[in-house]
């Protein structure tokens, strides 16, 4: 036991030199992500091959969360829980404690060392030290969180709802909606992994974990001319050749990030919806269709990712259909087409996608288990993902395609610095 | 009397028993250890007459009767499991579930109770059970008899606390241990009665400074308690599929943070 108090003195300086170090840069932290990681200009961009580095760092401190608009590394996982928690101060507690183990594992540190007869503080699986490795976890709240709550209910984001069946939904309860998720990205699963434990370690007796998915992007060479493509999905498709740039400040704040504009509670404002789908693919049936066949239901070509309104050009070359009304060229019911049909009136239902494919065992028909871990971030979860699924609705990628989990919920505004915690303004707004 | 002669020979097995780094721990858990002992073996005097009348309904081809003594019989065995999983070949041949084995109800090996509850509850018969009651009694006076010799090693007893909880968290709150009878929330409650006995043993010899773990240990052993008083039901309880998805969430949540806590307890006092 002589051990302990030494070990959390030391801690608590790399804490110190850590928070001292990185300070002036979390301030920069929305504008410009950390340098290692910023030579992406979209999220769905694939990762560069050997440019992760275990030490790269994502500001934890910012007027949003990190995770949502900051680059997408190789690897993400979304984890639902249900929340134990009776009363506002239960309330607070949790995302307070929730807020410190995040704060710490994306620094990165030393975890405590413990009497070797005691459990071990941290689960080890990084080894003695924690390193950042680009880590985020971004937290949000489902309507069932508030909903349950007479203390918490007038303060629902106006949108938020328990998702609701589409068409070709064959949704499994134990895989769908929640109180709270949290979305994990890092380079690496291990670190993905290892921050889920840590969570579920520390904090049993209020979080109670209800799904997981995880998922992964491939890493790819960098190209001769430094053009980052997108990554593909398990359709071997390109998957995010037509998200809106994430660099571009005025446009995240007219897409992702809920302001003051939008009628919204006013502890939302710096938010975003959050809309998750496991979404399987059928990908043997997919694997014995014709070529043409799957660039017809995609609208774009499958080797470069150009439109099949231009297909020579590349994959961010923007989709032309205003020659085509017929739907010639691009089938009108192509998946690209349905999701955005560039008119003026669907710029309002632009959403950012940060997508990553999922391979999770076989089926008991014997069928490979894979798919797209789907997750969406919007201003207006009506006007984004709910209006395009819609649209989607019946499209011919469904006979390949059919969601079975994930769910609506809120991404919370930004911990604003060492002293904030997450969610702080709806803890503030639910005691005035 | 017989009560304190058992406290006497415990004190002499054990310190005969103890390896020498530990000698300070285990001589504070003599009495806590006696304690228990008496605890395990008038919790195994009321299995072995329990199992009797149970398995002599089974035979006596009497369903409803064999149907209405399962799950009471079972508590005493869940309140002891730490140290009946001692002998791990009795374990399997009186407590394991169908899943253990390859062609699952149908395998020609799947034994004990739980085979005697499928019949009773799937097949509506005790067509062919007689045999396995008979097995299944034998387990469990064998047990008695090498459960009477033991002498009991104190980290398994201590550590027990956490592997009753453990077990629940893992493979029992999901309600997949009675699967047939759906009686669960008996299994519950004997393995969270087993596991705070032992806490409560032991947890004088605490330090001070632990002040504020035991209150913490103690609140979520009560929360288990007052959840589970709401499916009271005569002498036992309503079956596992009565309990709301909230409570099981109550539940999950408690026992996953007992077994967090009591996973220390060893350590707290010193037991490797």
């Amino acid at each position: 036991m002589a051990t302990l108090p030494l070990a959390n003195r030391r801690l608590l300086l790399k804490t110190m030199g850590a928070a001292t170090l990185t300070c002036p840069f979390a301030g920069m932290a929305v504008a410009s992500p950390s340098p290692s990681t910023s030579a992406h200009g979209k999220i769905t961009d694939a990762p560069i091959a050997r440019s992760a580095s275990q030490d790269d760092l994502v500001p934890f401190h910012g007027t949003h969360q990190a995770g949502i608009t900051t680059p997408r590394p190789a690897n993400g996982m979304v984890a639902a829980f249900d929340v134990i928690a009776d009363s506002l101060d239960d309330l607070e507690r949790l995302l307070r404690r929730v807020t410190e183990r995040v704060r710490f594992l994306t620094t990165g540190g030393e975890p405590p060392a413990l009497d070797p007869l005691l459990p071990p503080s941290d689960s080890g699986i990084l080894g003695p030290y924690v390193r950042p490795d680009a880590l985020t976890v971004t937290l949000a709240l489902g309507a069932s969180l508030f909903e349950d709550k007479p203390w918490l209910k007038q303060l629902k984001p106006r949108h938020l709802s328990r998702m609701t069946e589409f068409s070709n939904d064959a949704l499994i309860a134990s895989q769908c909606h929640g109180d709270l998720t949290l979305q994990f990205c890092a380079n690496m699963q291990d670190t993905t992994i290892h921050a889920l434990r840590d969570i579920v370690k520390n904090i049993p007796d209020q979080l109670v974990l209800r799904w997981k998915q995880e998922g992964n992007v491939p890493v790819i060479e960098p190209s001769r001319d430094g053009v980052v493509e997108s990554a593909r999905n398990f359709l071997g498709f390109r998957d995010g050749s037509a998200n809106p740039d994430t660099n571009d400040t005025a446009l995240m704040d007219h897409v992702v990030w809920v302001s003051d504009t939008r009628n919204e509670p006013a502890w939302a404002v710096g938010g975003s919806y959050q809309a998750v789908r496991i979404i399987r693919n059928f990908v043997e049936r997919w694997d014995r269709t014709p070529l043409n066949e799957q660039e017809q239901i995609f609208g774009r070509k499958r080797v470069t990712g150009a439109p099949l309104s231009a297909i020579d050009a590349s994959e961010f070359h923007l989709p032309d259909y205003s020659n085509d009304p017929e739907g010639n060229v691009t089938p009108l019911d192509s998946h690209i087409r349905l999701a955005n049909p560039r008119t003026p009136e669907s710029d309002e239902n632009r959403i950012l996608r940060r997508p990553f494919n999922y391979s999770n065992g076989i089926t008991k028909s014997g069928h490979l288990d894979q798919g797209l871990l789907f997750i969406a971030y919007q201003a207006d979860l009506e006007k984004g993902f709910i209006t395009v699924q819609r649209r989607l609705d019946g499209e011919p990628l469904e006979e390949y395609i059919q969601p079975v989990g994930g769910g609506y919920f809120y991404a919370v505004p930004g911990v604003k610095d060492e002293h904030d915690y997450l969610a702080s303004s709806l803890i503030g707004a639910a005691r005035a | 009397m017989a009560r304190r002669l058992l406290v006497a020979s415990s004190i002499a097995t054990l310190l005969i028993a103890g390896p020498a780094h530990a000698q300070k721990a285990t001589f504070d858990l003599v009495g806590p250890l006696a304690e228990y002992k008496i605890y395990v073996s008038e919790n195994l005097q009321q299995l072995v007459k329990d199992t009797t009348a149970f398995t002599d309904a089974v035979k006596a081809g009497d369903v409803e009767k064999a149907k209405s003594l399962f799950a009471p019989t079972r508590m005493s065995y869940e309140r002891i499991e730490p140290i009946a999983e001692l002998f791990s070949d009795l374990d399997t041949s009186i407590d394991s579930r169908a899943d253990d084995y390859e062609k699952k109800e149908q395998d020609a090996g799947f034994p004990g109770f739980h085979r005697i509850e499928y019949g009773l509850w799937e097949k509506k018969s005790t067509d062919g059970l007689a045999p396995v009651a008979d097995k299944l009694l034998a387990d469990i006076k064998e047990l008695d008899k090498r459960i009477g010799s033991l002498t009991f090693p104190p980290d398994k007893v201590v550590g027990g606390a956490a592997v009753l909880m453990e077990e629940v968290a893992a493979t029992k709150i999901s309600g997949e241990e009675d699967r047939y009878s759906h009686t669960d929330l008996w299994d519950f409650k004997g393995n969270f009665e087993g596991s705070r006995k032992i806490f409560d043993l032991v947890s004088p010899l605490l330090k001070d400074k632990d002040g504020d773990f035991i209150k913490k240990v103690t609140a979520n052993f009560e929360k288990v308690e007052t959840t589970l008083a709401k499916y009271k039901d005569g002498n036992g309880f309503q079956t596992y599929d009565k309990l709301t998805e909230a409570d099981r969430k109550v539940l999950g949540a408690a026992v996953n943070t007992l077994a967090e806590d009591l996973s220390t307890l060893r350590g707290k006092l010193g037991l490797s």
